[in-house]
């Protein structure tokens, strides 16, 4: 009677094993897709190029909103005058200005002109959303807004160096693209009326910039996997 | 110097006399106003403005901007490309997301007058030209027209490179209404029109915008005409139509043939009176003397019974104590007579004892007899017989089995009963006839049973028909018990005392032979006295007897009330005769001392032995016999 459950104990013993060792396995075995590997669905550069560039236009959806409310609500008066002085903390990033400056520019280039204005975007946004919250100006439904452009930023930018990944891998682009440093951004307590200004101006920067952001990525799209919709 | 201020002052003097007398005002000019500038491509734009009024002096205007981040003041490049008051910025003034400060500024010779100035960035005021070669032609999807419209993008827009991202909407309308119909289509270039109006004229434009800009002014309108189509769908109307109205025809022509037993099924006539002998033209003729004259029956109520079939007429069971019984048989056997060899049977069942009955038709037992002989030989027929055996009861009953009932009786009902009541069985039976006399007593409670579906009888039978179940029921563990159980069961039923069956009386048969024409029961005591019964009824007097062989009638307890009759004479069995079946037939006393029927009779007092009319009962039997 003993030896029985002895042995019917091992079975058991010995299936759990089995069965723990197989997921074990298989959950090894997790689908990352690296340079084609069998049984992971891997995506095109189209594919992938086509999400970023919906990603992008989301983005600067979002913040085409947030800029009219603001216009809307928080600055009746518009200061036109002192808004020439303005200037956007990116305006450092040398950006094609025109359709011909952009399609002369090598796609490396503006792959890393892209990356350079998304990575000079996180911590303003940041910042951006933390004073929002703060200062209760804005309505919760703004606030959302800030703190999902902030996300968007981040996921875009993932999204960007996957496909930039991806063309360098396929030998689209050579491998100078490299992660950037964001430029600094001076943080200062400034008088509310200051730090309205700022935000709307943050807001008009941040809209414009990812209005290029997406435009530089469709022409990239267009350039290099020029099938419908280009 | 003197001379020239004094020459100037007449001519500015004669300036402000001519103006004032003609009534003009010169001034400054008025603000001009930037109206809008677009982008149609977001490679250049163009301002336009609108000049206030230009003070009676020649003005001019001139526009000027500055770019974001410069302080540099430039003017309009080209005042002429985009027509008047406008100003266009070819590509290489234009940049893109760069914000410009865009001021106008009229100028006359008595002053300038400056615009509000305006902030534009280019990516924001795109408003491409419309989409071109538009084209719109008929297609058919499986019988059904539809529309296809295409059309190119703006020339001038480069969708190609990725720079513009247009999105296209198109309307749709019927040239005789007011009401277009708009669809988004999205980034396609194509599209496709459905449900339209054959033979309709349409027209159809499109336009487009970027994703961020201002809808262009819509595409030149294109016509288009659908075929008819109208006609297929008419000539399928045409064929339904046809054909229904040949199906309404026959439909028609149907109802009209079969009117009459439409009418019988929709309005069923309403049934007149049935009633026998009732003739309606008499009681419309209004003679009610005739028309319930003929309703009268002459023999209602009857007097004596003129058909069998509406009495009760029931077998008189004859029960039969066991020496009696064997006698019987034996004698039955001797003459082949009609007593069944149920009684042979009968004698091995126990439980058997009140259900078997000793049914006795004289007439006919030839063959049936004959048959049922067979029968009982052969265990494995006995049902089959059972059955034909009651058929063959039901048949010879309804001739033979007939009790007279007294018209006096309560509710002229007919209430002979069968004495389904046997014999008491030996013990020592043997299994086959206690087969065959379970078979037996079924049957003849079968017959029994059906005897009793008469008019006014239906609680007897059910009686009759219980009766039989609980006698069967007690059959198997009666063997060594019968009687008791009999017993039992009897008092059960009808609070009898079966008394002593095991008298050695003289228990006389009554046997029922048949059925007179007169409707009489005729009973043939199976008597030893007539030499066949040894040992029997020896001693017996016969001559004198009572005898209680005629039933009066049924009281209201379910009692058979018999009549005593003293009888005289010597009267021999018809039992010899009973295969000529003629000797007996009219002799209305052909009584014996048969064993009484069981009557449903109440019989704990014997002289209360009613006095029937016609019935015929045994008398000797009856005090001892127990009854039903």
């Amino acid at each position: 009677m003993p030896g029985n459950i002895r042995s019917v104990s091992f079975v058991w013993v010995v299936l759990v094993c089995l069965l723990y060792c197989s997921r074990l396995t298989s959950v090894g075995a997790a689908p990352i897709c690296t340079n084609g590997q069998t049984g992971c669905h891997v995506l095109s550069l189209a594919n992938l190029f086509d999400r970023v560039i919906q990603h992008s236009a989301r983005m600067h959806g979002i913040s085409s909103d947030l800029h009219s409310e603001f216009e809307q609500y928080f600055l009746p008066s518009k200061n036109q005058i002192g808004r020439v002085g303005r200037s956007c903390h990116t305006s450092t990033i040398l950006t094609p200005n025109g359709k011909e400056n952009a399609q002369r520019m090598a796609r490396e280039e503006l792959t890393e002109v892209i990356l350079k204005l998304l990575v000079a975007w996180r911590d303003p946004l940041w910042h951006f959303h933390q004073s929002m919250a703060h200062h209760h100006d804005f309505n919760n439904f703004s606030s959302n807004k800030a703190l999902e452009m902030n996300d968007m930023v981040h996921e875009l930018r993932k999204g960007v160096e996957k496909v930039a990944e991806k063309m360098q891998v396929l030998g689209i682009i050579s491998n100078s693209v490299s992660s950037l440093a964001s430029p600094e951004v001076s943080l200062s307590s400034d008088s509310a009326d200051k730090r309205l200004m700022k935000d709307y101006d943050l807001l008009y920067c941040f809209r414009r910039d990812s209005n290029k952001v997406q435009n530089y990525l469709k022409i990239l799209k267009c350039r290099i996997v020029p099938d419908h919709g280009c | 110097m003197m001379k020239k201020v004094v020459e100037v002052i007449p001519l500015l003097l004669l300036l402000f006399f001519t103006t004032h007398a003609t009534g003009k005002r010169y001034g400054p000019p008025e603000k001009p106003a930037l109206t809008r500038c677009r982008s149609p491509e977001k490679e250049t734009f163009t301002c336009w403005w609108e000049p206030g009024s230009d003070g009676g002096l020649p003005t001019t205007h001139a526009l000027y901007y500055r770019k974001e981040s410069s302080e540099t003041v430039y003017e309009c490049p080209d005042y002429h490309t985009a027509g008047e008051n406008s100003c266009f910025f070819n590509k290489n003034d234009t940049s893109i997301w760069v914000n410009y400060n865009i001021t106008v500024v009229a100028t006359n010779a008595l002053g300038r007058a400056f615009s509000d100035p305006v902030d534009i960035d280019v990516v924001y005021i795109v408003k491409p030209n419309p989409p071109e070669k538009l084209m719109v032609t008929v297609m058919e999807d499986k019988g059904w027209p539809f529309l296809r419209v295409s059309w190119e993008p703006p020339h001038k827009a480069d969708t190609r490179s990725g720079w513009i991202t247009l999105i296209y909407e198109l309307r749709v309308k019927l040239e005789e209404e007011n009401d277009w119909e708009m669809h988004l289509a999205g980034q396609q270039k194509m599209f496709n029109i459905f449900s339209l109006r054959s033979g309709g004229k349409y027209l159809v434009e499109v336009r487009c915008k970027p994703d961020h800009g201002f809808w262009s002014e819509w595409s030149s309108t294109s016509y288009i005409k659908v075929p008819d189509y109208f006609h297929r769908e008419k000539s399928v109307w045409i064929l339904i139509t046809v054909f229904s109205t040949f199906i309404f025809l026959i439909i028609t022509w149907l109802l009209h043939m079969n009117s009459h037993s439409l009418k019988h099924c929709i309005l069923p006539p309403v049934p007149g009176p049935k009633i026998k002998g009732f003739d309606e033209r008499l009681l419309k003729n209004g003679k009610s003397d005739d028309v319930f004259s003929a309703l009268v029956v002459p023999n209602f109520p009857r007097a004596s019974p003129s058909n069998y079939e509406d009495l009760l007429v029931e077998y008189l069971e004859v029960y039969v104590p066991e020496e009696q019984e064997r006698i019987l048989e034996e004698s039955k056997d001797l003459h082949d007579g009609c007593l069944k060899s149920e009684i042979s049977r009968s004698d091995s069942d126990s439980g058997r004892g009140s259900c078997d009955s000793h049914t006795l038709l004289m007439d006919k037992c030839g063959e049936a007899k004959e048959k049922e002989r067979q029968a009982d030989r052969e265990s494995g027929r006995i049902l089959t017989e059972t059955q034909r055996h009651q058929k063959g009861w039901k048949e010879e009953a309804f001739t033979y089995a007939h009790a007279m009932v007294s018209p006096d009786m309560s509710g002229g009902r007919v209430k002979t009963w069968p004495s389904v009541f046997s014999p008491l069985p030996q013990y020592s039976s043997s299994p086959l006839d206690k087969q065959s006399s379970l078979k037996m007593a079924k049957q003849h409670s079968l017959s029994t049973s059906s005897f009793l579906t008469q008019p006014g009888n239906s609680p007897k039978e059910a009686l009759g028909t219980s009766y039989w179940d609980s006698c069967l029921s007690n059959k198997q563990p009666h063997l060594l018990q019968p009687q008791t159980q009999v017993h039992r069961e009897l008092q059960a039923r009808s609070d009898v005392n079966i008394s002593s069956v095991e008298h050695k009386r003289a228990t006389e048969y009554v046997e029922v032979q048949r059925v007179n024409k007169e409707d009489m029961v005729l009973l043939q005591p199976v008597v030893s006295g007539c030499g066949r019964m040894e040992g029997m009824h020896k001693g017996e007097d016969y001559s004198k007897r009572e005898d209680y062989s005629k039933v009066k009638g049924l009281d209201s307890d379910n009692r058979l009330l018999l009549q005593r009759e003293v009888l005289e004479g010597d009267r021999c069995p018809c039992v010899d005769q009973e295969m000529t079946g003629d000797s007996c037939t009219s002799s209305t006393v052909c009584t014996t001392q048969k064993p009484t029927a069981c009557i449903y009779t109440a019989m704990p007092v014997q002289e209360e032995m009613a006095l029937a009319v016609n019935g015929y009962v045994d008398t000797a039997t009856m005090g001892a016999l127990p009854t039903c």
